[in-house]
């Protein structure tokens, strides 16, 4: 167990002892235009630990490490690393610095061997020529030293996920590095490759290294971390120690105590269903299913919440009821009507709107003015369009009426998407949507990244047009978001719908578990 | 309002800076292989002494501006996609040849004879370039490589057609040329105009096909801006991902708009085959498929700016002749116009960044909301969501951006 050799040492060297911390955060800040990712980010991590970071999808972690490895600048606060403050410019200035980062994505050239990927990028050289001999006795010794098990001659492309993240380790440990980031590690494995992940883990600190572990899974985080720091809506919220925290404890921190209260809401659901998967089945390139036959019906005035921790398959779920991913297996109805095979833009056409997870990469125009993002997924209809031709005047007039109605604060029309900030960029894709009138409306997190204001704006607004007869599926990763909306709650894990609650009962608590797996496994913590 | 006119000023100061520039740095080159710049600049504005030699000029210039254009919009309409057409040599090459070997082969009343070159040229342009679109994505061909490539092969088939089958010049001849296109078919010049305005009658005659090229220009601003399919074919070119969301069909767009590009090709060689030439020949204007590639580029791939650009080129194209007259070497044109390419990828960069900046200030202006909302507005977005920062000069992204 990972849990059995956790090191007692350092523990009492708190910031201000002898021993300095190996890395420490000072009111980071770190602004996007229109977002705040991070404000006033604390976090201290001894050298020596594994120290988590911890906090919902879109909370703000990734952009944490990015500042930490040097992959952007913060607007505000300091960077310390081994005491000393930093300021760097670009991933090589971190990596001088002794942090490595092990990415969630790994960044692997497949058709390398093992050894090729190590040393790719600070080869060592003889006489201006790659020295195998002294890359192959650095990696043999890296991997002796971690029991990382490397075979220096293997083909990456030939590879298990679990042995290419170890190269990644090797990667940066080839680079000298001290403090070693892991974003999201265990997502893309299996539990015993995730068991094998925190044995290596484990080496890492008994050689004194330093390990900083993103995650959100909150069981793994108390398996193996020995501090745990938890990150809310881009801050800093507090810190907890695994030993004496409980699961519970740490959900509360990760989405926040101020749950709404249960209010007492007529049920505005009909008994027509508006959409229908039946065996939808996705595979990615051709092999894994990423979405495994899962079965749901949405009726009018409806909102069916899909719940589940991310890259479980709601993304591409969402694709297939888009028609932006083709099925491997079964069908979506709309209503009555197979459209299984029609594309985006007949579903679009026949009443489906679209609040997609990433408004800027598959929602906006960034750099189109507004009335021209008001057209956008409605190019085929009235008040934007007559005939062939796109109608210009009235686009304008009805993106001023939804600027008004839904109030999204903008100059004009004719202001560039990207000058809004990401709750007024939301309002219109919002209004966008709802402004045709649609049966069925796919929102995958509809709320992300934007203020508080908005976020109660857009609940109500997917609230009354529920009450209307809107069947809604709804995918988030905010807890609150779900129970509070959702009229039935699915949980979606490794692609399969597991649990189906009732979300005037569940408690934040319980649906974790059942995202993480814990409770349909064991009984949890 | 004052915003629209800062914007429409900053979308002028990129090329402007951009030609500023290449002038400095022309001059620089100049004076170190031991000229006088000034000279050589005052030679090239000199259109002439009398009426006739500017009005002579000025018809030149208008002459070689046309195929420019036509290259130009024929780049910037796969440019405005998100697609580099590199092809566009080929397409036209290979278009011109067989449309002068269809002009030739046919005597028809005189509109329809030509509207028939017209459209062969057309049809094998957008063939040509619909194989790039179809490669690309029935088999993921990036269409830099593919484009490329089929350059080579048409120009080696339009030297086959025109050794082989297709000559007709008589054996032995200095010069290989097709037959001759007939009278019927051949695009009478506007010389007829510009003495009716008072000006003096030029040596050469002023293409016939320029009312042709001013109607395709517009055809294809009405197209780009106005239409359905023009904003399918922009949103794409802005974010594929946004615009495959919409519901647009990526795979067809691609097919589409390389047909197009490649239709409005296939006009490049007609000015000078309708106008002046009246064969193919092996000495027939090559280059313009890649002078396009500038030209678009210079002209911010819209119509308007493309017509500008086309202007400014052909102008210093003709300054090539006086500058040897006055023993200066003519390929100070050639620096100049490659200096402009390069500047105006620098400077439309950052105008795009200014522009940027400007919207931002205003949205936050204009947003009450939180007091530390988009005050930062330093860095470009796109870094944010997906730490992808595309830059959009014109250039299109990377091909697997528009990949299907």
């Amino acid at each position: 167990m990972a849990s059995g050799d956790r090191s007692a040492d350092g523990r009492g060297a708190a910031a201000t002892g002898d021993v300095p911390l190996a890395v420490e955060l000072r009111g980071i800040t770190k602004r996007f235009p229109g977002v705040v990712a991070n404000r006033d980010i604390e976090l201290r991590v001894r050298r020596g630990e594994v120290h988590a970071v911890v906090g919902e999808n879109g909370a703000g972690k990734s952009t944490l490490m990015k500042t930490l490895y040097g992959e952007h600048r913060p607007d505000e606060g300091q960077v310390l690393v081994d005491g000393r403050e930093v300021h760097f410019r670009s991933p090589a200035d971190a990596i001088a610095a002794g942090i490595g980062m092990v990415h969630q994505h790994f960044m692997l050239a497949d058709n390398f061997t093992v050894l090729e990927n190590v040393v790719l990028g600070s080869e060592p050289t003889r006489r201006g020529r790659l020295d195998l001999a002294e890359a192959r006795r650095r990696i043999a010794e890296i991997s002796d030293r971690y029991s990382l098990g490397l075979r220096a001659d293997a083909l990456v492309e030939d590879l298990g996920v679990g042995d290419r993240q170890r190269v990644e380790i090797a990667k940066v440990l080839y680079r000298n590095a001290r403090t070693l980031i892991l974003d999201e590690p265990t997502a893309v494995l299996v539990p015993q490759e995730v068991d094998e992940l925190f044995a290596n883990l484990a080496e890492l600190k008994r050689e004194g290294l330093t390990v900083i572990f993103i995650s959100h899974k909150l069981d793994e985080v108390r398996r193996v971390a020995d501090s745990i720091t938890v990150i809310r809506r881009g801050t800093t919220v507090g810190t907890a120690d695994p030993r004496t925290t409980t699961v519970k404890q740490l959900a509360e921190l990760m989405v926040g105590a101020e749950l709404p209260s249960p209010e007492i809401r007529s049920s505005t659901v009909r008994e027509t269903p508006v959409l229908r998967l039946a065996g939808v089945t996705v595979t990615d390139s051709g092999r894994r299913p990423v979405v495994d036959d899962v079965t749901l019906t949405v009726r009018e005035g409806e909102v069916v919440g899909i719940a589940g921790v991310e890259g479980n398959g709601q993304a591409e779920l969402v694709d297939a009821v888009m028609g932006l991913r083709p099925l491997a297996a079964g069908a979506v109805l709309l209503g009555d009507e197979d459209v299984t095979g029609w594309s985006t833009r007949a579903r679009r056409e026949s009443g489906v709107g679209f609040i997609p997870e990433d408004r800027h990469r598959q929602g906006m125009l960034l750099d189109a003015p507004l009335w021209e993002n008001r057209i956008l997924g409605h190019q085929t209809r009235p008040p934007a369009v007559k005939g062939p031709f796109i109608d210009r005047r009235g686009a304008r007039a009805d993106t001023a009426r939804i600027m008004r109605e839904y109030d999204v604060r903008a100059p004009g029309p004719d202001t560039l998407a990207v000058a809004l900030s990401g709750g007024n960029q939301q309002k219109l894709i919002v209004g966008r949507e709802m402004s045709a009138r649609p049966r069925l409306l796919v929102a995958a997190h509809p709320t992300r990244g934007v203020d508080v204001g908005a976020q109660s704006v857009i609940w109500e607004l997917l609230k009354d047009a529920r009450a209307e007869g809107l069947g809604i599926v709804l995918v988030s990763a905010d807890l609150d978001e779900l129970i509070g909306l959702s009229d039935t709650l699915h949980v979606m894990l490794r692609g399969r719908l597991v649990a189906t609650l009732d979300p005037r009962r569940v408690t934040p608590e319980e649906l974790g578990g059942h995202m993480t797996g814990a409770r349909t496994t064991a009984g949890a913590a | 309002m004052s915003a629209v006119v800062r914007r429409v000023g900053l979308s002028l100061f990129g090329p402007l800076l951009a030609v500023l520039v290449a002038l400095v740095i022309s001059a620089l080159v100049i004076a170190l292989i031991g000229q006088d710049p000034i000279e050589a600049f005052s030679v090239m504005v000199d259109l002439g002494d009398s009426p006739a030699q500017q009005v002579q000029s000025i018809v030149v210039i208008l002459n070689r501006a046309v195929p420019l254009f036509l290259a130009g919009l024929a780049v910037a309409v796969a440019f405005r996609m998100g697609l580099f057409n590199i092809g566009v040599e080929g397409q036209y090459r290979l278009a011109t040849i067989l449309a002068a070997a269809v002009g030739a082969a046919v005597v028809l009343p005189g509109p329809l004879h030509v509207l028939l070159v017209i459209v062969v040229a057309m049809g094998v342009g957008a063939l040509w370039a619909g194989i790039v679109g179809v490669l690309k994505v029935t088999r993921g061909v990036s269409e830099v490589i593919s484009s490329i490539m089929l350059n080579f092969i048409a120009l080696g088939l339009a030297s086959f057609l025109l050794t082989g089958p297709l000559r007709g010049s008589p054996p032995g001849a200095s010069i290989v040329t097709t037959s001759e296109i007939p009278e019927s078919g051949r695009v009478p010049g506007l010389n007829g105009l510009l003495t009716a305005f008072g000006l003096a009658e030029p040596r050469s005659s002023l293409y016939g096909f320029l009312p042709v090229a001013v109607v395709v220009g517009v055809v294809v601003a009405v197209l780009l801006e106005r239409t359905r399919f023009g904003f399918d074919l922009r949103a794409t070119g802005l974010s594929p991902s946004a615009a495959t969301a919409s519901g647009v069909d990526a795979r067809g767009m691609v097919v589409k708009t390389m047909l197009i590009s490649g239709a409005i090709a296939g006009l490049i060689g007609l000015p000078d085959l309708l106008g002046e030439q009246f064969d193919y020949g092996t000495e027939f204007t090559a280059g313009l498929g890649f002078l396009g590639i500038a030209v678009a580029l210079l002209g911010r791939s819209t119509p308007l700016g493309i017509a500008l650009a086309a202007l400014l080129f052909a102008f210093l194209d003709r300054a090539a002749l006086p500058l040897q007259f006055a023993d200066i070497p003519a390929s100070v044109v050639t620096i100049i116009q490659g200096t402009i390419v390069l500047a105006v990828v620098i400077a439309n960069e950052i105008a795009r960044r200014l522009a940027l900046r400007s919207a931002e200030r205003a949205g936050a202006a204009a947003g009450s909301g939180p007091a530390d909302d988009g005050a930062g507005g330093g860095a470009p977005p796109g870094d944010s969501p997906d730490g992808g920062r595309r830059v959009r000069t014109g250039v299109p992204g990377t091909p697997e951006d528009v990949q299907a």
